[in-house]
Parts: C-alpha cells; structure tokens; sequence
C-alpha cells in the first residue's frame, strides 16, 4: 500500500473510533430485551415513551436545562464585564486578572466539586440552587471571557472612536459599535459554556440536595444499579439535542472557528 | 469609559472577582485546615492537627497503588491519543478545505457530546453482553463473555476516546504551520516519504504534541466520570477515590489531602511544560 493510502485508511479509522460508541448507544435505545445489549433484540419505541413519561427523568432535565441557562447568562454578563476590562487594560494587573478568571478550568473539576461541598456546608448553602447556580458560573466563565477576549481583539478600535467622534458617549458607542461586533463571539462562548455546565458532573454530584437530580448526574448514578435501554434512550436524545444545536451554532456562527 | 475612569472599571471587574474570590479561591483554601485533622470513623473530624493524610498518600500501600495507576492511565491514555491522533490531523491538515471542515466536524461532535453519554457508549460497547462480547461470542472466537470493563482495558479506551478530540484539534494548526518548502526541499535532496516524516514534519510538529500530550495526560489525571463509570467502585483512581473519600467513607481529611496531591501534580506538569515549551519557542 502507498503511504498516502495507508495514512488515510488509519484516519478514516480513527473517525470512525470516534463516532461508534455514539451510534451503538442510538442503536441500544431500540432494544425490546429489559436488559442492555448490542445488537439490539427486536426493534421499539417502548423505551423512549417509558422515559418521556418518567417523571424523574422530566424533573432531572428541567433542573439541567434551567442551571444550564441561568448559569450562561449569569456567565456572559461577568465575563463580559470582566474582558472589557482585561481587554482595554482599564486596571493594572490585567495579565493576574485573566489568570484568575482562567484557574477554573487548570483545578481538577472533583476538586473543586468536594471544595464547595465543604464550603457550603459550613456557610449554610449545601442543597441550595443558589449555590449549584453559583459554582455552575464559575466553572462556565473561563470559556465566556476567552471567547469574548477573541471577539475583543478583533474589533478595530478606530470604529469606536469613530462613534466617539460622531457624538456617542463610551456606552452608546460600546452598545451601538462594539456589542454588535463581538456578538457572533459572545454567541459561541455562551453556546460552549451551556454545554459544559449541561455536561457537568465532578461538581453538580456533590451540590445537589437529595431531591434534585441533573440528567447527567442520574444517569452517572443509575450505572451503578445496572444499565437497562431506557438509559440509552435518554442518551439517544441528548445526542440528537447536541447534533441539532451544532448544526445551528455552526450556520449562525462559524462555530467551528471558536473551538 | 476613558482609560483614565478607575470607578467605571472597577465596576465591571468587580462582579467577577467576587464570585471567583467567594466561590472558587475561598473553598479551596478553606480546604487546606481541613486535610490537616484527623478522621475518626465514628465520631467524625477530631480537633487534633496532623500531617498523617499527607503521608499516607506515599507511605500507604493502597494509596501507592491508586496513585501509581493514575499516573499509568495518564501515560497510556496520553500515548494512544497521539498514536491514533497524528495520523488523522496529519491527514486533516493536509486535506482540501472542504474535506478538513467535515472532518473537523466529525472531531468536534463527539467532543460536545455529553461526557456521561460517551462513556455509557463505551459500556455499551464492552459489558458483557456489550458488542464486542456479542460479537466475539457469535463468531465462535469466546465461549463465556470476556471483562472488558472494571479494569484497566475499559478505563484506558473509554478515556482515550474522550480526550482523543483535544490532541486532534491541538495537532492540525501545527503540521498546516509547517510550510511545505521545507519538505519538499528535503525531497529534493532525495530524502525518502518517511524519511521526510521522520526528520522534518515530526520535529517540528513537536510544540503540537507537546501542548497535546500535556492537555491530554492532565485531563486524564484528573477524571472522575469516565473512570468511575468503566472502572466501577472497585478499579480506582485518585479523583474516584477522593469521590468515595467524600460522599461514601466520609472521611473528608484524608479526600481533601487526596485533592491537593492531586493539584500539586497537575500544576507542577503545567508549569515543566510550559518552560519546556517557552524554552523552544525561544529557539525557533
């Protein structure tokens, strides 16, 4: 075989590595056995309508989704705020300051995960959403202040001015000028901080009180009482959910770009 | 919001630090008093200083053997990644546009795609009546289904499927940076394909790999999620067993010591590394 062929016969398995636990886990989901097992045995829906109408399942991605949300806006504001001031070197010390902003994501998530567990169980705040809530922004604002720092840099800062110049005062000219151009970066990074916060375990496990699940975290936590299809079937839609939001973010966005 | 407007500024980094100070700087220090008591099972934390939790993450067999598997899931993972990973970004940096976004596609997909979802993927694939036993049991190979999970086997594929996206993505803007003249004048000079690859292209890839291979190898270390779903309760490592420290044995010393070796040995790679890489940036 010729080395080019080789190498793209080792590359075309390597993609295909990356995309079989996916498509195994879809393939799961249609299972008729009340057992998990590849290939699947039978072919049925049974298993989706059984965790539609599961209301701990309901209840777990209602918590995920609104934490998600509530922790990407609470993320984009500070992170926002927070490059401004980085980017336009507004204070002394703006190298410490995106050192700071950027540590969450150099400390192993557990460790941060039992750290807050400990935190909020002497100041009072073990079980609270508030709490989730907070430690969901700090983990999400790392990827909101790089990516507002990369829309920042690319903005020229003659365009400003030259709403300055035009009678703008700094806000107008920021909310008129500059917000529009860093939008599609804004966009990108919130889109990446829904998913991490989505995808969050090493730190949600140890901050929910004992009624709250997230989707990730029950599906972690049912694993270890057994797997039966339902678990696929629950997967089987995140997967989809994920696949469509790409597809979005990568026409509105160029998402590709920001990774 | 002049240069010179120091309220203005403090009011927009103000927000941010004080979420970082509260949430994130506070708890990890208070962290610290806590490692250094001791654990009695029973009557809980005792008001007695001790460095025992720290010692006995070297001195104790067991933690020995946690530690030391870390550190060997780290340097497998790492090293599968980038065997499997530089061939696909070499051929993704090589490719025509076109093809390059779709498979940067391809790469990025399962990396956004729920972490808890991937490694159930890989249960899927490797429990016993995952897959792969299937499918080795209907071609006559096995009789009885092999373990493919609760052990290393499982935890190391689970985890290099995981973090092979990041080596990826970290490789192809290094090999499209390496300017083709290069190579193609060590072609004139009647160097062979692979000898090409191996005294041009590699070598100066090696800033990518080394970035990748650093992200990778901490990302692994560091894992809870996918070693506690493939590796069970039984085949530990250190973040799973800080896991268990905190919401099972409860004993908190000895996890938040646990915590800390952990971050020592994370921040000590990143910073070696990125000497290393200064150190050669500095000589190109």
């Amino acid at each position: 075989m010729k080395p080019g062929r080789l190498l793209g016969t080792v590359a075309f398995g390597v993609i295909a590595f990356l995309q079989i636990p996916v498509l195994v886990v879809v393939l799961a989901a249609f299972s008729k056995t009340a057992y998990l097992t590849i290939p699947p045995r039978g072919l049925t829906l049974h298993w989706f309508e059984v965790v539609l109408r599961d209301a701990d399942y309901l209840s777990a991605a209602w918590t995920s989704l609104w934490l998600a949300a509530a922790a990407t806006a609470g993320a984009l504001v500070l992170g926002l705020a927070l490059a401004l001031a980085i980017h336009r070197r507004l204070l002394p010390g703006a190298e410490a300051l995106s050192a700071i902003a950027m540590a969450p994501l150099v400390l192993p998530s557990v460790v941060l995960g039992v750290a807050l567990l400990q935190y909020y169980t002497l100041t009072g705040l073990r079980g609270h959403s508030a709490g989730l809530w907070l430690a969901h922004v700090v983990i999400t604002l790392p990827y909101v202040v790089r990516a507002a720092l990369a829309g920042l840099t690319a903005v020229d800062p003659a365009v400003e001015d030259a709403a300055r110049v035009l009678g703008a005062d700094g806000l107008t000219g920021f909310r008129l000028v500059t917000l529009p151009l860093v939008t599609p970066a804004l966009v990108a990074g919130g889109l990446f901080a829904f998913i991490t916060s989505l995808d969050n375990v090493p730190v949600t496990v140890f901050l929910l009180s004992a009624s709250q699940n997230t989707l990730p975290v029950k599906i972690f936590t049912s694993v270890e009482h057994g797997v039966d299809p339902g678990v696929a079937a629950v997967s089987t839609l995140l997967i989809l959910a994920t696949g469509a939001a790409l597809v979005l973010a990568e026409r509105f966005t160029g998402f590709h770009r920001y990774v | 919001m002049s240069r010179s407007n120091t309220p203005a500024a403090l009011s927009l980094v103000t927000p941010a630090l004080a979420l970082l100070v509260l949430v994130f700087v506070a708890p990890v220090l208070l962290m610290l008093p806590l490692s250094l008591h001791e654990y009695v099972a029973g009557t809980g934390i005792s008001p007695r200083w001790t460095l025992a939790n720290y010692t006995q993450v070297f001195s104790d067999e067991y933690y020995r053997e946690v530690v030391a598997r870390t550190l060997q899931l780290g340097f497998g993972v790492t090293g599968l990644c980038l065997l499997l990973g530089y061939p696909l970004a070499l051929t993704m940096a090589r490719s025509t546009p076109r093809l390059r976004f779709w498979l940067t596609m391809l790469v990025i997909f399962p990396m956004l795609l729920n972490l808890v979802v991937r490694s159930f993927g890989w249960i899927a694939l490797l429990a016993n009546r995952g897959l792969v036993n299937n499918l080795l049991i209907d071609s006559g190979l096995i009789e009885r289904p092999i373990k493919l999970m609760f052990n290393l086997t499982g935890v190391w594929l689970g985890m290099t499927h995981i973090f092979l996206p990041f080596m990826v993505l970290m490789l192809v803007p290094v090999i499209q940076a390496i300017p083709r003249d290069v190579e193609e004048a060590a072609c004139t000079l009647a160097a062979s394909r692979p000898r090409v690859f191996w005294s041009v292209t590699l070598p100066l890839s090696a800033p990518g790999i080394l970035s990748g291979s650093i992200l990778v190898f901490v990302l692994t270390i560091s894992a809870l999620v996918t070693p506690r779903m493939l590796g069970g309760p039984t085949y530990k490592v250190m973040a799973t067993l800080i896991y268990d420290d905190f919401l099972q044995t409860l004993d908190w010393p000895a996890g938040a010591a646990l915590s800390f070796v952990l971050t020592a040995m994370t921040l000590a790679i990143i910073a070696v590394s990125s000497r290393l890489l200064r150190h050669w940036g500095g000589q190109a």
